[in-house]
């Protein structure tokens, strides 16, 4: 309720109000009209909406690229670690160097690849799946007596059998090799066929899986060593050992001087004799186990038995790699979620900070 | 019946010329409170180019944010007397300085040419008495009287109750009085 003092009072207070300037007045209405062109002092990075409306789009194709790209050099990097071979984009690699059917390029290429140019002299005992063959392992470095063996699988036509055939014999003879064994059949598509088995001195087994697998499409490929030489060194060792204890019989039986003893030093050295035969003939299994390496070559011929990623690029095995591309890209997105996460939220409390400040602070101006 | 090319191109034209909703709104709300929001500012920081400044960059924005104003929110004046509040309590921050509810003494000598010495010591009074007040006190005489706001809208500002509010006008205005009176 107010009382005419108050009337007067409020009339005074109006007549205090603050007027503008018709200058200023004009001019604001000029910026009103012309929509209120920023004029601040500094200006301030600010996206029209067209602009923002387009960053959208853009932002999104960023973070796929990103996401792409990172799948892809990851599965690269995997691919390397793995092996060589594999599908398209690289995501099916496998380990064995041959079950990825490949053309030869060329004789020359090929025999390169084969070629076995590096040591491991260090390989371990037993039967080991070795490297590919762009890492081969010398077949006896030094003192060392390593046992291989190689298995070549080739692809052709029923009616290429034959002259396979006849290249296969070709290239073993050139390189000292022997056809231990070998079976040649003719018929239909997946009937038709041959089956080498050869043993090639080790010294070439490089070159002669070159020549082979120049004959036709290779479908498959392995190596394995086992490093033979405990038994060798062993074994050559005993049979020393059991010629110093011939001579030493030897030389009993020439001291002998009842027939009793004659008698019994002969049959021990007979004894002794065919032990050291025995050792000098598992010396000797043993050095050619070494020097000659046993290949086992199939030519076969029908469509290829394609393991997991073999074979032409195809539906399967772009159905993997998307698989494989969008497991990558979920996890890329969580290592992104779990730094961006926590950045967000350190921002977004300093966020809630500040506000909280400058409202604090406005009250303060007032208070 | 197909439209021909050009009144289709036509058409467009005039969809795009035409000023949409939003802004006819606002075009009416800055008629309505520009010298309102001038008002209000200047006697918060007490320095008419600064004034000036704050008031522009209020408007700008407003104008900027007019999209996002939600009408079920509150009143347009309301929404802009807020925006307006926060640039001038800004710009004080910035200064560092206490706000001061005064009119510019440029203001004093305006009033009483027409209406004579009387008027014009009474005003003098009211002035020093809106000095001697709480800034918060001056701020809500000066949104009521300087503004124009109604109490509904002083609360929207202010972040208070309409109750609230109503009754620290009415304290407010009771002490002007009082200052007022002692003055007198």
């Amino acid at each position: 309720m107010e009382t005419p003092k108050d009337d007067q009072l409020i009339a005074d207070l109006l007549a205090l109000r603050p007027a503008p300037r018709p200058e200023f007045a004009a001019e604001l209405d000029q910026r009103a009209a012309a929509g209120f062109p920023r004029r601040t002092r500094w200006p301030r990075f600010s996206l029209s909406f067209p602009t923002r409306r387009l960053l959208i789009p853009a932002g999104g194709l960023a973070v796929v690229a990103i996401a792409v790209v990172t799948a892809v050099v990851v599965s690269n990097e995997a691919g390397d670690k793995v092996g060589s071979g594999g599908s398209m984009l690289g995501l099916t690699r496998e380990v064995d160097s041959g079950s990825v059917p490949e053309r030869p390029r060329s004789l020359e290429q090929a025999a390169e690849e084969a070629k076995p140019t590096v040591g491991a002299s260090s390989a371990p005992a037993g039967a080991t799946e070795i490297e590919p063959l762009s890492r081969d392992i010398k077949p006896q470095a030094q003192n060392r007596a390593v046992e291989r063996n190689a298995e070549l699988v080739l692809g052709a036509a029923p009616a290429d059998v034959s002259e396979d055939s006849s290249k296969v014999f070709e290239a073993v003879h050139a390189h000292d090799g022997i056809v231990m064994n070998s079976s040649t059949r003719e018929g239909k598509p997946g009937e038709a066929g041959a089956r080498f088995e050869l043993l090639i001195p080790s010294a070439k087994l490089g070159d002669a899986l070159a020549a082979l697998s120049a004959i036709d499409e290779v479908r498959s490929r392995h190596e394995a060593t086992n490093d033979i030489t405990a038994p060798t060194v062993t074994t050559g060792e005993l049979l020393q050992d059991s010629k110093a204890r011939i001579d030493s019989l030897l030389a009993q039986l020439e001291a002998t001087e009842t027939e009793s003893e004659r008698e019994a030093v002969e049959a021990e050295l007979a004894q002794e004799r065919r032990h050291r035969s025995r050792l000098r003939a598992e010396l000797q299994h043993l050095e050619r186990r070494a020097d000659y390496s046993r290949v086992l070559v199939r030519i076969e011929t029908g469509a290829a038995d394609e393991p997991s990623g073999g074979g032409a690029w195809g539906v399967g095995d772009a159905l993997d790699d998307a698989g494989q591309i969008l497991a990558v890209a979920a996890a890329v997105a969580v290592v992104a979620l779990a730094i961006l996460g926590p950045i967000a939220l350190v921002a977004l409390l300093a966020w809630l900070a500040h506000r909280a400040w400058v409202r604090r602070e406005r009250r303060r101006v007032l208070s | 019946m197909p439209r021909s090319e050009g009144m289709e191109q036509a058409l467009v034209a005039e969809a795009q010329a035409a000023p949409r909703a939003g802004d006819i709104a606002f075009e009416r709300l800055y008629r309505s409170s520009r010298d309102d929001v001038y008002a209000y500012v200047a006697s918060l920081l007490r320095d008419g180019p600064a004034a000036e400044e704050v008031t522009a960059a209020a408007f700008e924005r407003a104008y900027r944010k007019r999209n996002r104003f939600d009408p079920e929110r509150g009143e347009p004046r309301a929404w802009l007397f807020g925006i307006a509040r926060n640039a001038a309590l800004d710009e004080l921050r910035r200064r560092g300085r206490q706000a001061e509810l005064a009119a510019e003494p440029a203001d004093l000598e305006s009033f009483g040419a027409p209406e004579g010495a009387q008027h014009h010591e009474r005003r003098l009074a009211v002035s020093a008495a809106l000095e001697r007040l709480q800034p918060s006190e001056r701020e809500l005489i000066a949104l009521k009287f300087f503004a124009g706001l109604e109490n509904r809208e002083i609360a929207r500002v202010l972040g208070l109750s309409e109750s609230n509010a109503g009754t620290k006008l009415h304290r407010a205005m009771t002490k002007l009085r009082e200052a007022c009176d002692g003055n007198a």
